[in-house]
């Protein structure tokens, strides 16, 4: 995937590929509101699979603090987003 | 049995219950002081002093629960205690009472556990736990490392999926550490189903609340699983993890009426719920 600036659209829709790909999970299921742990069963060992998988679309390392105050679908989206805006050209 | 006798029989059961947890408590301090320094001296060999200390740790709460069988608070029965023997198995447990883990290490020689890491904090109760070669509850994956290494090494590692005892009345609950570790290491899991009748010392009963009778625990064993037949080829442990999870989960549902297990046979596999079966698609 080309690294560039991507809207909140193409960044969910990324998201979404990679937690149906990654923990068998439905497409509808991942709406921005849709608490990880909650509703999505995502617990502390899958979330070291999703951010390693994360890097390739910030095609740069993610510090796992980054992270740390994530609760919902909707704030992965914002976390990336902010961390893309931060290396646009990385 | 008559009125007062019911009325002496629980006093008694109350006043037996209460004797043997602060028996706990002092044996666990006294033995730590005592007979767990001696094992660990006897040897140089480290891996020496693990065995026997977990052989002591076998004694240990093997008299504990004759302690409770003999007065009177409970009676319990083991199937297929042999299985439980046979090194490098993830032995993995459903946990309906505060005593299950002194019942089962009661039924093992040899067996890694997992204990709350405050106990490295503990000045006397570090040691055994230490020279046990124990593992502490850390986060994530950590303790799969942890865990996977001593199965790796052959020892055998026992495992409560839910992470806490069981709620009464509420569908069962598991976290996926168990399967993380069993497809780590890709070991083999043995099933174990506990039960208590009349049940007791559940999550948030009371100790002095001892039930209408005296308890009776079953151990049964089920048959070795593979976790790699989990596996598919090529494929993150995330989602095989989730499959493994879902077949334990269905496992306890089914086995909870005492049906043996399904993955023994085949056969029956068609008459599993939904859950089993896309497990095992």
């Amino acid at each position: 995937m080309s690294v560039n600036v991507k809207s909140r659209e193409e960044i969910l829709e990324y998201l979404r590929e990679t937690l149906v790909e990654l923990f068998e999970l439905k497409p509808e299921q991942v709406v921005p509101e849709a608490k990880l742990y909650e509703d999505l069963d995502i617990d502390s060992i899958d979330a070291v699979d999703l951010i390693l998988k994360l890097k390739d679309l910030t095609g740069r390392k993610i510090q796992p603090q980054t992270f740390k105050h994530v609760r919902t679908v909707g704030d992965v989206v914002d976390a990336l987003e902010a961390l893309m805006a931060e290396n646009p050209a990385a | 049995m008559t009125t007062v006798g019911r009325i002496i029989n629980h006093a008694w059961r109350v006043f037996a219950t209460g004797f043997v947890f602060v028996l706990f408590g002092v044996g666990a301090l006294f033995i730590s002081l005592t007979v767990f320094p001696v094992l660990r001296l006897s040897t140089r060999d480290p891996d020496v002093a693990r065995r026997r200390i977990q052989n002591g740790m076998q004694y240990t709460f093997r008299t504990y629960i004759e302690i409770m069988r003999l007065l009177g608070i409970m009676t319990y029965e083991v199937h297929g205690v042999e299985r439980l023997r046979e090194q490098g198995r993830l032995i993995v447990a459903n946990h309906p009472t505060l005593i299950d883990v002194v019942l089962l290490v009661s039924l093992i020689p040899e067996v890694d556990c997992i204990v709350k890491r405050g106990l490295w904090r503990n000045p006397f109760l570090r040691w055994p736990v230490i020279w046990a070669s124990y593992i502490p509850n850390s986060e994530g994956e950590e303790l799969i490392e942890g865990c996977s290494g001593t199965l790796k090494k052959g020892h055998s590692l026992l495992v409560f999926p839910e992470g806490t005892r069981t709620v009464p009345g509420r569908p069962m609950h598991m976290q996926r550490g168990a399967a993380h570790i069993a497809l780590a290491a890709d070991a083999e899991l043995l099933p174990v189903t506990v039960t208590c009748d009349p049940p007791t010392l559940f999550k948030g009963n009371p100790w002095y609340r001892v039930p209408a009778r005296r308890f009776h625990m079953k151990v049964v064993v089920g048959d070795p699983v593979s976790a790699t037949t989990f596996r598919e080829e090529g494929e993150l442990p995330a989602r095989a993890a989730r499959r493994l999870t879902q077949w334990m989960l269905a496992y306890y549902a089914g086995t909870e009426s005492g049906r043996p297990s399904r993955a023994a046979h085949p056969e029956k596999a068609a008459e599993a719920p939904v859950p089993m079966a896309s497990a095992m698609s």
